[in-house]
């Protein structure tokens, strides 16, 4: 299987996502966030989870130009089938067009603005609004408008489509989209040793994977980072965070034994601030029964080779920058979309292999619904410890107070079997690298800062 | 009797489906749709909806009604009557007849002159 890439956009839809009408310089002051991260030193300021400034730079300087995770190849059969979702905090309709392109458009009338698809995912023929009746088909081209004749002779509906994300690549059924045009690919974004990781999850089966069902979703008090970042480095909790979990789920009803709760392992940090860790002791598994014996181990090693089965495959947790996350333990994926610096909405889907037979992914449901799912044994736990986070950060001393990074700085480097930099398993290094990518982003001005806008086009033209 | 037009057997249109006949191929004043709905039977109607732009045929068939996809106005496939907001006026219907498993259409022939 190699990457696959969906075929690139047409340009029906001329509008460029931003600026018709440039926006004075007041309104788009960035703040240089360097002093905030030392991402180095391994301190984090913690206003970068609760400041609406922080926020909004997020928004321009993160959102509108990473890759973000949109849905799965799956969720899509015919054309007209479509997922509506989020870009950051902007409304995105996924649909298949009738060339059977996945394309993906900003939810929002170009009339007045309301969201042409209120539904959460279905099937349809045309994308119409409810205020006036505007109506655009599958490929965002504004097709009919009720009493067009009020409007100017040389007014034209092509100038009307609706806002189409530029850039829509495909990862092993995974698709993310990105506003910037330009943005370096999915492909070289994740990288080969981000891709081994994430192969060691989604690439078990020849047939791919699939998700089942529905999307769980659920709102927590929390900033999304909190959550991203655990996901990038975080093994550190589990032992504290989940003991009553790892208690009820353990054969003893005590819990792992020592050797197992002080795994080995070892902890992956991208350049493109992704992060991936996972132990390597082979008792430290807790996936399914039902779903361990329907594996093929022999397969999968000749497959994936012996490190990756005896590492990244089972157990572990990994994000891709900036705010997709998944465990290979219970075949969850999610997006922590961000809704207001101290608010996240959980989008969590189940995905299994094609190959299993319907009773294995009826296991693996139960067993994410258990540990990961809304009100997972696993997941009440962590979201108990986010919302705690950010409960108390408008105290002004309390938010002044750095926060710690500095597990293993200084133990980065290659192992020689683990690709990319890794250290332990216990570390914040891939914390410390995600945080050193958002401030390089929060810093650099993006595509919608730079480029020439339109509305100064038309005048010297 | 008028003339009519063969537009295929009854196998080519999915139950739930229309097709759209070229006004061209007619020579009536707009394309018509023909609907195989789920009653069974095969019904038509001007294609373009009677209050935007927009093609009937690629609408949502329910029963013997069909939705626009644009603007969700409904339309009985019988006798074409606008059934509710925002299409006020009624659709044209023209006869269809199948015969010995072949659809045809007699356009421009009202469905009530049957």
């Amino acid at each position: 299987m190699t990457t696959s890439q969906v075929p690139e956009a047409s340009t029906c839809a001329p509008t460029p996502p931003v600026g018709q009408l440039p926006r004075p310089k007041e309104m788009t002051q960035m703040l240089d966030v360097s002093s905030l991260v030392d991402a180095d030193g391994g301190l984090i300021e913690r206003s970068i989870y609760n400041d609406e400034r922080i926020y909004k730079q997020e928004m321009a300087r993160i959102f509108a130009r990473s890759w973000l995770f949109l849905a799965h190849r799956s969720q899509f059969k015919k054309p007209g089938d479509f997922f509506t979702t989020y870009m950051g905090e902007d409304p995105i309709i996924v649909t298949m067009d009738k060339k059977k392109n996945i394309r993906a458009y900003l939810n929002s009338c170009r009339h007045r603005g309301v969201r042409v698809c209120r539904a959460d995912a279905g099937s349809t023929k045309m994308f119409t609004c409810t205020y006036h009746g505007w109506a655009y088909n599958l490929d965002g081209e504004l097709q009919t408008i009720p009493n067009q004749q009020a409007y100017p002779d040389d007014w034209n509906p092509k100038d009307w489509g609706l806002v189409e994300v530029p850039n829509v690549q495909e990862y092993k059924g995974l698709i993310f989209g990105n506003w910037d045009a330009d943005a370096m690919s999915l492909s070289d974004s994740l990288g080969d040793d981000m891709k081994y990781y994430l192969d060691a999850f989604i690439d078990r089966d020849p047939e791919g994977t699939e998700v089942l069902g529905g999307v769980m979703k659920w709102t927590l008090d929390g900033n999304w980072k909190l959550a991203a970042e655990q996901f990038a480095t975080d093994w550190y909790h589990v032992n504290m965070s989940h003991a009553s979990a790892l208690m009820v789920l353990s054969p003893t009803g005590k819990g792992p034994k020592p050797e197992i709760a002080s795994t080995p392992g070892r902890q992956f940090t991208s350049e493109h601030g992704h992060g991936a860790g996972f132990p390597t002791h082979p008792k430290s598994r807790f996936d399914a029964q039902t779903v361990h014996e329907y594996y093929d181990y022999d397969f999968l090693r000749e497959r994936l080779g012996d490190d990756r089965v005896e590492g990244p495959m089972t157990t572990g947790h990994a994000t891709i920058f900036p705010s997709f996350s998944y465990l290979p333990v219970n075949g969850s994926i999610r997006i922590w979309h961000p809704k207001g610096p101290n608010k996240m909405e959980v989008w969590a889907w189940v995905l299994v292999d094609k190959s299993m037979p319907e009773d294995v992914k009826n296991a693996q449901r139960l067993y994410n619904l258990r540990t990961f799912g809304p009100s997972g044994i696993f997941e009440a736990d962590d979201g108990e410890n986010w919302s705690e986070i950010q409960a108390i950060s408008e105290g002004f001393i309390t938010n002044n107070t750095s926060l710690n990074f500095q597990m293993g700085i200084g133990n980065e480097h290659e192992d020689g079997t683990y690709p990319g930099t890794t250290s332990e398993l216990y570390s914040d290094a891939a914390g410390r690298g995600f945080y050193r990518q958002w401030t390089k982003l929060m810093n650099t001005p993006a595509w919608h800062e730079t480029k020439t806008r339109p509305a100064a086009d038309k005048e010297e033209n | 009797m008028a003339e009519y037009i063969n537009v295929g057997s009854v196998d080519e249109i999915d139950e739930g489906d229309a097709i759209v006949v070229d006004k061209e191929q007619t020579g009536a004043e707009d394309d018509i749709a023909i609907f195989h709905a789920e009653d069974g039977n095969f019904y038509a109607l001007n294609d373009t909806c009677t209050h935007e732009t927009a093609s009937l045929a690629d609408g949502w068939i329910e029963g013997t009604e069909v939705e626009c996809p644009v603007h969700s106005a409904k339309f009985c496939l019988k006798a074409g009557t606008a059934l509710c907001m925002p299409a006020t006026i009624d659709a044209k219907t023209h006869k269809v007849e199948v015969v010995d498993g072949e659809v045809h259409l007699y356009p421009s022939v009202p469905a009530t002159q049957a």
